[in-house]
């Protein structure tokens, strides 16, 4: 949980200062910060992934499964603390940016709630679940390492990369950037449900035991 | 059976069971199995050792018993319910051999965590700081707590419901011989009249705090019998000293080693205080004939 706590702060701490320096130039935060804010976004879904994998190791996970409670049921409460941490990060980073905005006078235009609406939110919770549950199945089929040979040390990628693959698709054909965002939004959406329906068959309870 | 009670209601309103069968189980990792057709069944309160040496399956029992791990064959009944149904579960409690405490909370958060997963209530866990003497720690965070204390935090959660059947995975390994005793006692006052399941590898221990005892051997049940028919076994340490000594003279010898049978490792440090007081110089002082080894043989 400490990790889980740390993670969030200094997600939160970055996001607000880089949402403010864009807020402070403009059009940059509409243009460049509400596209960024994704990638910070996954820092609340490694959050989610770091608190199952410090629990797993800690046997805290093995006496709720004793309990009764499903993997299905530990990975959602995961996914839930992940979109929690989100929703703090994107909240701080979108009121910073647009403080500082409105603060240096530049006019609200309707292209920052689209963008907001299309892209920022969407993909930052699917991201941010993605790498949750990437994290959490990957974790869970191994045994606790530290530091970057960890599934955790490479996990901002699984979330790092959709985004970044999908921005440069849609800003090189610019004129269907909306659709394709929707549309790469929509296929991360299908694998992430998949994932999640394959979630006893992927981590069956023996996955959350602590190492003997 | 589905949905019916389990067991009788004690005189404070609470179920409790009155059976544990394992029948015919197998059970393991993946497609391991490690547990071979294990059968026997527990019908009184008491504490029951299961006792083995480490990889004889004792935790994978516990693990199943416990409804973690689903059976390959066989089945595991409370009270002739599957463990698989919820009403059986919520009979046992399991303490693993980790203390399932998170490092980042206070003593305090961990057992209201745990009491909310438990259904119980903040007076439940003010009632267990007290019981476990663990209320000065209220405040302290897990990672700070010395092995004892965890260990005392960690039990402490097993007690916030009163269950029928405890399972108690190795409750006093790695703890220093002081601590253990204690938390044997704290145990033992806290587990009356409930069927326990306590593991060890240790049969000094056992003998402490056991009625019966399980012993398995390489996956499968070896023994199931009341402690006192466990036959005696010797426990015989070999003194090396420094320096020859005439203190030792009537002292069997064994190689380097002067022999002397004890009744239990509990009198080494005695036995060592006693030589330093005579002046004996001691070099190792060391276990030679393990009883344990009679036990699984």
């Amino acid at each position: 949980m400490v990790v889980g706590r740390v993670s969030l702060l200094v997600g939160a701490g970055m996001v607000v200062l880089y949402s403010a320096a864009f807020g402070y130039g403009g059009p940059l935060f509409v243009n460049i910060g509400t596209v960024v804010l994704p990638i910070f976004a996954v820092s609340g879904g490694l959050g989610g992934a770091l608190l199952f994998s410090n629990d797993r190791m800690k046997g805290v996970l093995e006496y709720l499964v004793a309990y009764g409670l499903s993997p299905r049921r530990i990975l959602a409460n995961a996914l839930l603390a992940g979109v929690v941490q989100v929703t703090l990060v994107l909240g701080v980073g979108v009121a910073a940016g647009l403080t500082t905005y409105l603060l240096r006078g530049y006019p609200l235009t309707l292209r920052l709630p689209e963008v907001l609406l299309v892209y920022t939110f969407p993909m930052s919770y699917l991201t941010s679940s993605l790498t949750t549950t990437v994290g959490v199945f990957w974790t869970s089929l191994s045994s606790p390492r530290a530091g970057l040979n960890s599934p955790i040390g490479v996990l901002p990628l699984i979330g790092v990369l959709p985004t970044a693959a999908l921005l440069i698709v849609a800003l090189t054909l610019g004129s269907y950037a909306t659709q394709i965002l929707l549309g790469g939004e929509l296929i991360i959406f299908v694998v992430l449900l998949s994932l999640l329906v394959r979630t006893d068959r992927l981590m069956p309870p023996e996955r959350l035991l602590s190492p003997a | 059976m589905l949905g019916s009670p389990v067991g009788r209601v004690d005189e404070v309103g609470h179920d409790r069971p009155t059976s544990l069968t394992c029948r015919s189980l197998a059970s393991g990792y993946e497609k391991k199995e490690v547990l071979h057709d294990v059968t026997f069944t527990i019908d009184e309160p008491s504490i029951y050792v299961v006792l083995g040496p480490n990889g004889a399956g004792k935790t994978t029992l516990f693990r199943t018993i416990a409804g973690i791990l689903r059976p390959m064959e066989g089945e595991v009944l409370i009270d002739g319910v599957p463990i698989d149904r919820q009403s059986a579960r919520d009979h046992l409690h399991y303490l693993s051999h980790t203390d399932g405490m998170p490092d980042g909370l206070t003593v305090r958060e961990s057992l209201d965590f745990y009491a909310r997963v438990e259904r119980a209530t903040s007076t439940d866990v003010d009632r267990v700081l007290d019981q476990l003497e663990i209320r000065e720690l209220e405040n302290a965070y897990i990672s700070k707590l010395s092995a004892g204390q965890r260990k005392r935090a960690s039990i402490a959660r097993v007690f916030l419901r009163e269950r029928g059947i405890y399972l108690l995975d190795e409750p006093t390994t790695s703890l220093d011989p002081k601590v253990a005793r204690e938390i044997r006692s704290l145990i033992l006052d806290l587990s009356r009249d409930r069927i326990v399941l306590y593991s060890s590898h240790n049969l000094f221990e056992a003998r402490e705090i056991g009625r019966y005892v399980i012993t398995l051997k390489g996956g499968g049940l070896t023994l199931f019998d009341k402690m006192e028919n466990v036959r005696a076994a010797h426990y015989v340490v070999g003194v090396r000293t420094l320096e020859a000594t005439a203190a030792l003279g009537g002292w069997e010898r064994k190689g380097d080693y002067y022999l002397r049978e004890l009744s239990g490792p509990d009198q080494v440090p005695g036995l060592i205080q006693d030589l330093e007081a005579r002046g004996v110089r001691l070099r190792e002082v060391r276990e030679m004939e393990n009883p344990l080894e009679d036990l699984f043989s």
